[in-house]
């Protein structure tokens, strides 16, 4: 046994699991990290900011979240992660006209009631996101209360949840498990890689995101997002996510 | 010899005679010099090579090929069936092809190819930062590991200094996710094995971990942490007092769950003798990691080739004999307790700020680097080459495409229901496999 010592905690204590989204999430359950970067307040983005950002997230007008890798880059540059939690967008910035945006995210599905099945499919991901996307099962989610599950088989499935970035051996594979879910269903691209290919974008034998292979509802930013995001994009499939008390 | 968006290099490199030598631990078994010798890694590294339009065909891992005609045994009945790439059981993209006559598994290939971001061929020309940000994203959850281990290439091969106190955040790093990586793979194996004790709470502490990551690098999975030019994550001595607290919790949590789990009859029954790997295949496979230690043999790079700080600390290595599911299982959770120990060895010994260690002299001359680490499922390899601060090659040996062979290996002749256990006691990633 090390120093460290035994505090007498037992192994059977409770978990403290989140009160989002009746809460927001705390600290712990988003670092820093998790939270949108911005500019400095008040004055305009600097060409140097532009150009210290490794994926061409930041423009003169503003943050591209979607494309945002969390990098921290940028911090040198007066910016600071200071947003909200990034939270799943209906849109990606750069293509508000894309499929999505002429769906109507989020409808479809909200009529389906109370609980939601989740098909998890990886086409190309660092294993980060696989790994925060699964961990909204885990007591400290506990995403069963919410009435959110995973489901092995997507004809069991309402929801297609993406990670990464697709590869060309995966576009037929991806395809195929849209195909195999039954309507009404939603797809939802989580982290930077499946909404337009993260840090990986332009490199060869890739596409620049799932929404080039299957019609995608909403878009989770984050390189990975963190759990409360995801929770969050699967609440706004059924209308039940966190609205901010109008301040 | 190419073979579908593999490539095994067949010698343009600088000479090999020197990184031999520099590369030949001193084994304690014969066996060994000739399994980790430079030659093998050279004889199973991807070359970065980007793939045309079509993308990188999915091929049998390397290592795998002889398997794959082995696997070939035809006789009344048998059959090939793929499992994946989109498969219940494995939440990454990759492939089994499975040939079988009914239960029994004859032959298991691994596929991979399916994630093949063609990182190596698109960080050449990159500025080493940048670089980095695509490195840690190879695997997500071994960042540290191969961040380390790209850094300690580079460093090598420009003959750069280091602040020792860069080190010490490498390996705390390494460690914290080395902790991480073994708790979630325990908790797999017994998700697996269809067992519930302490279960849930076996999750809830790899989240402890994510979130202590989260709160001490600003990251869960500390991308951008250990990177030059990026953002000064440092370890100051407040936060150092807040780990030592945390890890005292997660220390008492995980030995409670631990001895639950080993109290399990079932537990312990389902795993016992499941996928065995003998000591001889393990060592002719090429297995590395906790892989290779549950095998009987006793090698950790922390130990056998350690770099600072690993040269100054006490590293213990659980070892265990029997090579099944259980030995590995056994061996993450005994590296667990090592891993506490090593980390309270790393606060008492913290370094002053101007406190400068010296890259190690490169055995393949200036400008070309290689550097090996311990991840956690086994030996890491880099091998990069710099010139003016910019990438001109990057290889890697990932400790999965060592581990696969011995993976396919102790599938033979097993029953198709130990698939999933056996998979998880390996830790085998396709992310790192495909780059
Ligand atoms: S955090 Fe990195 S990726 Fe995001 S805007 Fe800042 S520099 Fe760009
Ligand atoms: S978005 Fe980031 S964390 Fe997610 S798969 Fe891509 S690189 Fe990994």
């Amino acid at each position: 046994m090390t120093m460290f010592g035994w505090l007498g905690r037992s192994a059977t204590r409770g978990i403290l699991t989140t009160r989002y989204p009746d809460a927001p999430p705390s600290p712990a359950e988003a670092p820093v990290s998790a939270h949108a970067p911005e500019p400095p307040p008040g004055v305009a983005i600097a060409a140097s900011a532009v150009n210290a950002c490794p994926v061409r997230a930041i423009a003169p007008d503003g943050v591209d979240q979607c494309r945002c890798i969390r990098c921290a880059r940028c911090l040198a540059q007066g910016f600071e992660f200071s947003g909200p939690v990034a939270l799943a967008t209906a849109a990606r910035a750069d293509r508000p006209d894309g499929p999505s945006a002429t769906r109507g995210a989020g409808a479809p599905l909200a009529r389906l009631g109370r609980s939601l099945h989740v098909f998890l499919v990886d086409v190309g991901s660092c294993n980060a996101c696989n790994l925060e996307v699964l961990s909204i099962a885990h007591p400290q989610y506990d995403a069963s209360r919410l009435g959110i599950f995973f489901t092995n088989s997507p004809r069991h499935a309402d929801v297609l949840l993406v990670v990464g970035v697709p590869t060309e051996a995966m576009v037929e594979p991806l395809r195929r498990a849209y195909e195999a879910i039954p309507a009404p269903k939603a797809v939802v691209a989580t982290g930077a890689c499946a909404i337009r290919g993260g840090v990986f974008e332009g490199n060869a034998g890739l596409r620049s995101g799932v929404d080039e292979i299957v019609p995608v509802d909403l878009y989770v930013p984050g390189c990975p997002p963190p759990p409360v995001a995801v929770l969050d994009a699967l609440l706004r499939l059924i209308g039940r996510e966190r609205t901010e008390a109008p301040t | 010899m190419t073979r579908s968006g593999w490539e095994v290099e067949t010698g343009d490199d600088p000479p090999v005679e020197d990184g031999k030598r520099a590369l030949a631990y001193r084994a304690d078994d014969g066996a060994l010099a000739l399994y980790n010798d430079y030659e093998r890694f050279r004889s199973i590294v991807r070359t970065p090579k980007a793939p045309g339009a079509g993308g990188v065909r999915p091929a049998p891992v390397p290592g795998a090929h002889a398997l794959a005609e082995a696997a070939e045994v035809a006789g009344y009945g048998t059959f090939t069936f793929p499992y994946g790439p989109i498969s219940a059981g494995v939440p990454e993209a990759g492939k089994f092809e499975v040939r079988t006559y009914g239960e029994r598994v004859l032959g298991l290939v691994p596929v991979g190819g399916f994630k093949s971001r063609s990182v190596p061929a698109s960080v050449v020309g990159l500025p080493v930062a940048d670089a980095g940000l695509r490195v840690e994203r190879i695997a997500g959850n071994l960042s540290a590991s191969h961040v380390s281990a790209f850094l300690a290439a580079v460093e090598s091969a420009e003959g750069r200094p280091v602040p020792t106190a860069e080190l010490y955040v490498r390996a705390l790093a390494q460690e914290l996710q080395r902790l991480y990586n073994h708790v979630r793979q325990i908790a797999r194996v017994a998700e697996a094995a269809a067992q519930n004790v302490g279960l849930a709470q076996m999750h809830a502490l790899g989240e402890e971990i994510l979130r202590l990551q989260g709160s001490v690098f600003g990251h869960r999975w500390m991308f951008g942490a250990l990177l030059p030019g990026g953002p000064t994550r440092r370890v100051e001595p407040a936060d150092r007092d807040r780990i030592e607290h945390a890890l005292g919790r997660i220390e008492a949590e995980f030995g409670a769950l631990w001895s639950l789990l080993l109290e399990s009859r079932t537990f312990v029954d389902r795993l016992q003798s499941t996928a065995p790997l003998s000591k001889e295949s393990a060592i002719s496979s090429g297995a590395v990691g906790p892989t290779l230690r549950a095998s009987g043999v006793g090698w950790d790079d922390r130990l056998r080739a350690p770099t600072p700080p690993y040269t100054d600390l006490f590293v213990s290595l659980p070892n265990e004999t029997a090579g099944d599911a259980l030995a590995r299982i056994l061996v993450r959770g005994a590296e667990i307790q090592a891993s506490l120990v090593i980390l309270e060895q790393l606060f008492d010994r913290w370094p002053a700020e101007e406190s400068i260690t010296e890259a190690p002299e490169s055995p393949l001359g200036p400008g070309r680097g290689i550097a090996r680490v311990e991840a956690p499922n086994g030996d890491l390899v880099y091998d990069v080459t710099v010139a003016d601060g910019r990438i001109r090659r990057l290889q890697f040996r990932s400790p999965s495409t060592a581990n696969w062979p011995a993976f396919a290996l102790s599938m033979q002749d097993a029953v198709f229901t130990d698939f999933h256990f056996a998979f998880e006691s390996f830790g085998l990633v396709f992310a790192e496999t495909d780059g």
